[in-house]
């Protein structure tokens, strides 16, 4: 692994959904997009609604294709707008977790963790294992047999976070994964995300339109302008971790940041 | 349901007994029987066992043929998912198969297979395998496309997928189809019997036709709309335990008897 190397890098990414029948060519969402993530780096990006953050995010994850450019991981060419076959979550490398819980309904909370660990034949001792340290973590021991519907709202999208941690992808990626839910449950999930990143090891890129829990949460904040995307400006969070999302307008240097970030997409 | 319902459900049986007894008496037993008379009957065919001969051959043929039509019906879709064009090829025949009158293909079936248990299961088949097929393919097609591409993320194959995405979403939609078919089974079992047959429920009802013997029929009648109500009442109960993961106002269960 060579430290001078990215982890994650975008390279002039371009995209246009195929246009509807009797159409002119579609617009553009993304143009020219390009930015990395280093090792280990929690990377966030805020944009305005509807600049396409949930597109970019789809093809990184290989759900949807470019329509130009390129997608290195640890220096290697993983995509292509050469219409090759997509391979979604790139061999359970990248992790995705979506806007929405996805969490199946038929599956109780156990079975939907660990469902990922048994499609890739990994449910063995120490999946279990890791598996059960996760719900400790996330205090979600002694719920493993509740069904989705019985579960709350912060629940499920916990369960959805550690479902992708457990099978240990070393980068993931996350789309307004804390949107729906009231202020202090969010603020709750942000505390146990940040609290499973610093054991370390994980790479994230985590999209949002709240410039506040950008701050807050990354070591740098990228800003997307509006459709069609492109990285307008790169802020680089200095605030001390840990830090206390309880108060984060009382964190050292956040109203200047915010501010600047602010600035940035209007 | 409360009591108030419960003594509210005992009085409309009551009056409907007492309209009932009204025409016989009015009409004649030889129109109408009686509901005492039927009753008594009633209890003489159970015990010298005939009632439950008949009632087990037409439920034999309805089960066999709700088997025989309804499970290719509910793995069609499946085969079809991976194979849209064959699925938009055969979509035509499978609509106008599905509004082709089945009953009027009775004497074609006896014709082909005699006036046997065989004719019967084909005939129940035929119009079980459309309900199934169709409610079916509503579920496959209304898999929900995130939980696909999360699953893809997480590495399932296409096989993964039909496993378990696309077929557990698609057990209530089947289960639906086979609910609503269940009285359609039972009737072309009747069905098929009148027409031809020396057995069965339909066979009583043609019997006691052909001696003046009412209450013969009211019997049959009534012996299958007790079956009906049972055989609807048990997928209801196999349903709800199947779909137990469903929070209780989303059950896609519609009001039917017994549920």
């Amino acid at each position: 692994m060579n430290p001078a190397c990215p982890m994650l890098e975008v390279k002039g990414l371009a995209k246009r959904f195929p246009p509807r029948s009797g159409q002119a060519l579609s617009p553009w969402v993304l143009a020219d997009l390009s930015f990395h993530v280093a090792e280990q780096e929690f990377l966030t990006m805020v944009g305005p609604s509807g600049a396409g953050k949930s597109t970019l995010l789809n093809i990184i994850a290989q759900v949807d294709g470019a329509s130009a450019g390129e997608i290195f991981f640890r220096g290697k060419v993983i995509e292509t707008a050469n219409g090759a076959a997509l391979q979604p979550g790139w061999n359970c490398q990248i992790g995705y977790v979506t806007q929405d819980d996805n969490l199946l309904p038929w599956r109780t909370l156990y079975e939907n963790v660990t469902l990922p660990l048994k499609l890739q034949g990994r449910f063995d001792a120490a999946g279990k294992a890791r598996v059960d340290e996760l719900l400790g973590a996330t205090n979600l021991t002694g719920f493993e047999r509740y069904y989705p519907h019985e579960m709350s709202g912060g629940m499920r999208k916990r369960a959805a976070l550690i479902r992708t941690l457990a099978y240990d992808p070393p980068i993931i990626l996350m789309d307004e994964p804390f949107g729906a839910v009231d202020a202090q449950t969010r603020t709750q999930l942000q505390q146990d995300l940040l609290r499973l990143w610093y054991r370390g090891g994980k790479t994230i890129v985590f999209v949002t339109h709240d410039i506040g829990e950008a701050i807050a949460l990354g070591d740098r904040v990228l800003v997307l302008s509006k459709s069609p995307a492109k990285v307008i400006a790169a802020h680089k969070i200095d605030i001390k971790r840990p830090r206390d999302l309880g108060n984060v307008y009382r964190l050292e240097g956040f109203g200047d940041m915010f501010e600047a970030v602010r600035r940035d997409i209007q | 349901m409360n009591a108030r319902g419960i003594v509210d459900r005992i009085i409309v049986l009551v009056l409907v007994i007492a309209g009932w007894e009204l025409c016989s008496l009015y009409f004649g037993t030889i129109w109408f029987s009686s509901p005492l008379r039927v009753f008594n009957r009633f209890g003489a065919e159970i015990r010298s066992g005939d009632l439950f001969f008949q009632a087990s051959y037409t439920l034999r043929a309805a089960l066999y043929g709700s088997l025989l039509g309804g499970i290719p019906a509910a793995l069609l879709p499946f085969a079809l998912r991976r194979h849209p064009i064959a699925g938009a090829i055969l979509d035509p025949y499978f609509v106008g198969g599905y509004g082709a009158p089945k009953l009027a293909l009775a004497p074609l079936f006896i014709l082909w297979f005699g006036v046997d248990l065989e004719p019967k299961v084909a005939l129940v088949a035929s119009i079980v395998s459309f309900l199934v097929f169709f409610s079916t393919t509503a579920g496959v097609n209304a898999v929900n496309a995130q939980y696909v591409s999360v699953a893809r993320v997480f590495g399932a194959s296409e096989r993964d997928i039909a496993r378990h995405i696309v077929w557990p979403g698609a057990i209530p939609y089947a289960f639906a189809g086979f609910r609503v078919a269940a009285p359609y089974a039972i009737g072309a079992a009747v069905v098929g019997e009148l027409i031809s047959s020396n057995r069965g429920l339909g066979f009583m009802i043609q019997s006691g036709a052909t001696d003046f013997d009412t209450t013969l029929m009211f019997v049959s009648l009534v012996t299958l709309t007790v079956i009906v109500v049972v055989v609807n009442y048990l997928i209801g109960r196999c349903e709800r335990w199947l779909l137990r993961w469903r929070p209780p106002t989303q059950r896609l269960t519609s009001r039917v008897v017994g549920t």
